[in-house]
């Protein structure tokens, strides 16, 4: 009944919601030909697959050398992640077509995603994180809240867990002492090693607000105004709304500055996405207004991208 | 190295090219590139076969070259004498360097041990030894699986033996774990020792100790051995000396060079001829008495492989049948379902036991075996159960015997019967749904043919397949055609006829829309091997709790405040 072919044993999916999966940027590749790869977050989740649920965001495919790939958006109230659907999983393309057919509709749905950890670097050293799809499938509210809870809980976990960390020596021995428990006292050594400091109310404000949303409280949400507003539920499953622009995105902000970064950093070969990404991220966008951003620029032909993934100036 | 016959195969050989030449003189060319050149005989086969040839003042002659094809082989048991290109993946469990120096110069060769089928339980293993003739160390860390390229394999008296060579590819697929214990280290915890396999160090008290047999396999004889129990404050592990050993139990032992092999799922403890055993005096040493609760365990603790073990069970149902043996004496076995706080197993007594259902039984010295993946509690005499007058605990009702038991619990602990978890559907198996088995053996067919019995027609069954997923652990699901009926609602034909609708494929998304990420509660057995964990349910549900409730609790937990 096992397959042969699986020899270590499964990486187990681990919850968590996008904002720490977002601004996770250490990375540990695996030394031997089968081992496994992760994410590190900074509350020291590591993470080689996830679990996450959201309100569907944007779907897209494009045409490899090697057949159709896709990618999608997913939004939970802390942010959201990219996932992607590879060429060499035509086993999902049917699906993720018929969901794109229904997004194109104007139709926004909730969607389960289980994913394997995937990234990429940018020049600079910035880490963008991504998950390639395994298994998805639209749910409905009450599983979505039930993931809600079931992730706000693990990230009280992780929270807590590195709240004691501060406290104890970075040892195996030390940690399991200060009581952090065993799955995340890896993760957590590495963590520590690599990122400054934070502070983690961050994140227990996404905690917040996914309980209230569980809890349907939804007024803490509204005054704790968070620089993206998390989709409300009925928006979520509202078959109409296309996805409001940001209030807080300074509007008209976001094109001179993408002009100027393709301008400045193109030395024939284009401007990789990630770079365009990360200084807009940089003079205080966030990631989504400015994916978003220069997707417009794109679509409203200020940009061109000539080649996946890479921007150039159109030629006047 | 001198042993008579080392290079009888090559000796063979080079007397068929070279008829005339001395066996003395060609052994003695061959252990010269062995012992000054570092050259294994099998490579340098040619070089002393020529060398003979020009003595003879024989045209030289190309030899038939042996065939170099690449040999790819799994097991040990697969190869040949004279198999020369051989891939295949091992554990390396020791490797022990050694400098010599040759011709002014120095060369490091190595010796060791290597475990074929390194994905399985050591067990399920052969052990070889082997000769690193290339100085690939490196890459042959002990506790490490590698990728072998390019190898060839030793014979002599019998024994073969794997050669590495400067030419074999090393190709390292999963890095040495702990490094193997020095046998120059500090004595270790017995429970330290159980977590790894590889050289130690011991002081302990012997619990217990009787002579016993081993038979060999091949039937040409039998060894004399001592089993018994050592313990110290961290625990207890059985032992198996290959020498005799004459303390009495209560003796405190400090042990030198002792090794840690896996019987089955269970550590023991080797004693051999190179172990050293001396009595040694710690008056801060816990006592017999302390010790002696350590062989004392519970159903849930039960391993495969465990011996003298010390367990109270409560009695659910008994049977007995006899039987005709191979030697064609009637025996009768007596075996029934017993259980405890915390699960539920099947006890065999090859001796005359005979309690009703709802006794309580007090076992000593038994054993552990499995039976179809789940451990069985084995008596093989009647001195060994007590009949318990005084029931340790208040009756159990084994129709409401499921022990709940996390995910975590369950994977981390051993095969159990009785169990009730709960996980998140993290993957619906693709072939979940009718599937055709073989009529002879009940193996899925693939493509209409079975793996051992060839094509076949084959019997239609319904499975589904997912994992589930706590966040923490994971678990293989496997529904077999009752529960998935009872689950999905509808029986075998009616899925049949789904999928004959809306095609696997869409049988597969309907199962994924109903069932992904959501939890489940599962009641069944869990089998646990090197592969991961399977949980066998006898019935499965979705959770139910409303997501208020749920938030409350959580909040109520970590001492959240909206």
């Amino acid at each position: 009944m096992q397959e042969p072919t699986r020899r270590f044993t499964r990486q187990t999916a681990v919850r968590i919601f996008a904002q720490e999966y977002q601004e996770a940027s250490l990375l540990e590749e695996g030394s031997g030909e089968y081992d496994p790869s992760f994410v590190i977050t900074k509350l020291g989740a590591k993470i080689n697959r996830a679990l996450v649920c959201g309100v569907i965001d944007r779907m897209e495919r494009r045409e490899g050398d090697s057949g159709p790939n896709y990618s999608g958006h997913v939004r939970d109230p802390t942010g959201s992640y990219l996932f992607t659907v590879a060429s060499f999983q035509p086993e999902m393309h049917p699906d993720f077509e018929e969901l794109m057919a229904r997004f194109e509709s104007g139709d926004r749905f909730l969607l389960a995603l289980v994913g394997k950890a995937r990234w990429f670097e940018t020049d600079d050293g910035g880490v963008f994180t991504s998950l390639r799809a395994e298994e998805f499938t639209v749910i409905d509210r009450e599983c979505y809240t039930s993931w809600l809870v079931g992730t706000a809980e693990a990230t009280l976990r992780r929270i807590d867990a590195h709240s004691a960390s501060l406290e104890s020596d970075l040892t195996p021995a030390a940690l399991e002492a200060a009581g952090v428990p065993s799955d995340l006292v890896d993760g957590l050594i590495l963590a520590r090693g690599h990122y400054g400091e934070f502070d983690p109310e961050n994140y227990r404000l996404g905690v917040l607000q996914a309980l209230s949303m569980a809890t349907g409280r939804t007024a803490v949400m509204e005054e704790s105004e968070p620089a993206v507003p998390p989709p409300t539920l009925d928006e979520a499953v509202s078959h109409t709304q296309e996805p409001q622009p940001s209030p807080s995105d300074p509007p008209g902000d976001a094109l001179p500055l993408i002009l100027d970064t393709i301008r400045s950093q193109d030395a024939g070969e284009g401007v990789e996405y990630g770079n365009v990404v990360h200084a807009l991220v940089q003079s205080g966008h966030s990631r989504e207004s400015a994916e978003d951003a220069i997707d417009d620029a794109r679509d409203q032909g200020e940009v061109m991208e000539p080649r996946f993934g890479y921007f150039q100036i159109v030629p006047e | 190295m001198t042993e008579d016959g080392r290079y009888a195969a090559q000796v063979t050989v080079v007397k068929q090219e070279c008829p005339d030449a001395d066996e003395k003189e060609i052994e003695g060319e061959f252990k010269r590139y062995e012992v000054e050149f570092l050259i294994p005989p099998e490579d340098a086969l040619r070089s002393v076969v020529r060398k003979f040839q020009t003595a003879a003042g024989m045209e030289v002659t190309k030899m038939s070259s042996p065939a170099k094809a690449e040999k790819k082989v799994n097991r040990f048991s697969e190869l040949d004498a004279d198999d020369r290109n051989v891939t295949l993946e091992v554990a390396v469990i020791t490797y022990t360097p050694r400098i010599q120096m040759v011709r002014g110069e120095e060369r490091q060769v190595a010796f060791g041990w290597i475990e074929d089928n390194p994905w399985e339980n050591s067990d399920r293993r052969e052990r070889w030894d082997y000769k690193d003739w290339g100085e690939q160390g490196e890459n042959l860390a002990p506790g490490s699986v590698v990728r072998l390229e390019g190898a060839s394999v030793n014979e002599w008296n019998d024994k073969r033996s794997l050669n590495i060579n400067r030419t074999t590819r090393v190709t390292v697929l999963r890095e040495g774990g702990s490094p193997v214990l020095q046998v120059n280290d500090e004595p270790v915890s017995i429970a330290t020792a159980s977590e790894n396999e590889g050289y130690v160090n011991l002081v302990a008290r012997l619990i217990s100790s009787k002579p016993d047999v081993i038979v060999k396999r091949d039937g040409s004889g039998q060894l004399d051995v001592v089993r018994g129990r050592l313990s110290d404050s961290s625990g207890s592990i059985g032992f198996l000396s290959w020498v005799p050993l004459e303390h009495e139990p209560g003796t405190l032992l400090k042990i030198d060079g002792a090794s840690v092999r896996k019987f089955r799922e269970t550590p023991e403890i080797n004693i051999g001829d190179r172990t050293r055993v001396e009595v040694y005096h710690d008056t801060a040493f816990a006592s017999m008495e302390d010790l002696s609760q350590a062989n004392k365990v519970s159903i849930a603790e039960l391993r495969n492989g465990m011996r003298d073990i010390e367990i109270t069970v409560q009695v659910e149902s008994w049977n007995q049948r006899s039987f005709t043996s191979d030697d064609g004496t009637e025996r009768v076995v007596r075996s029934g379902d017993v259980i405890d706080p915390s699960g539920l197993c099947r006890l065999t007594a090859w001796c005359e036991v005979d309690p009703k259902p709802g006794d309580f039984l007090h076992l000593t010295g038994s054993r552990v075996q499995y039976w179809q993946g789940s451990p069985d509690l084995v008596v093989d005499d009647a001195a060994q159960v007590t009949d318990l007058s005084d029931p340790p605990w208040d009756s159990i009702d084994p129709e409401q015997h499921w022990v709940d038991a996390d995910l975590t619990t369950v994977v981390s602990g051993g095969s159990r019967r009785g169990i009730s978890t709960s996980g998140t559907v993290v993957a619906v198996r693709r072939d979940s749904g009718i599937i055709e088995r073989c009529p002879e053996c009940r193996r899925v067919l693939r493509d209409g043919a079975c793996i051992d019995h060839g094509p076949q027609r084959g019997v239609e069954d319904l499975r589904l397949r997912f994992v589930i997923d706590d966040g923490i652990s994971n678990a293989s699901l496997l529904l077999s055609k009752d529960p998935s009926e009872t689950f999905l609602g509808m029986d075998q034909e009616a899925v049949k006829e789904q999928v004959a609708k809306d095609g696997q494929e869409g049988f597969v998304a309907s199962l994924r829309e109903r069932v992904l990420a959501r939890r489940m509660s599962v009641k069944g057995r869990s089998i646990i091997d090197d592969q991961g964990a399977m949980v066998l349910a006898d019935e499965v549900e979705l959770d139910q709790t409303a997501s208020t409730d749920a938030a409350n609790e959580v909040m109520q937990r970590w001492g959240v405040i909206l």
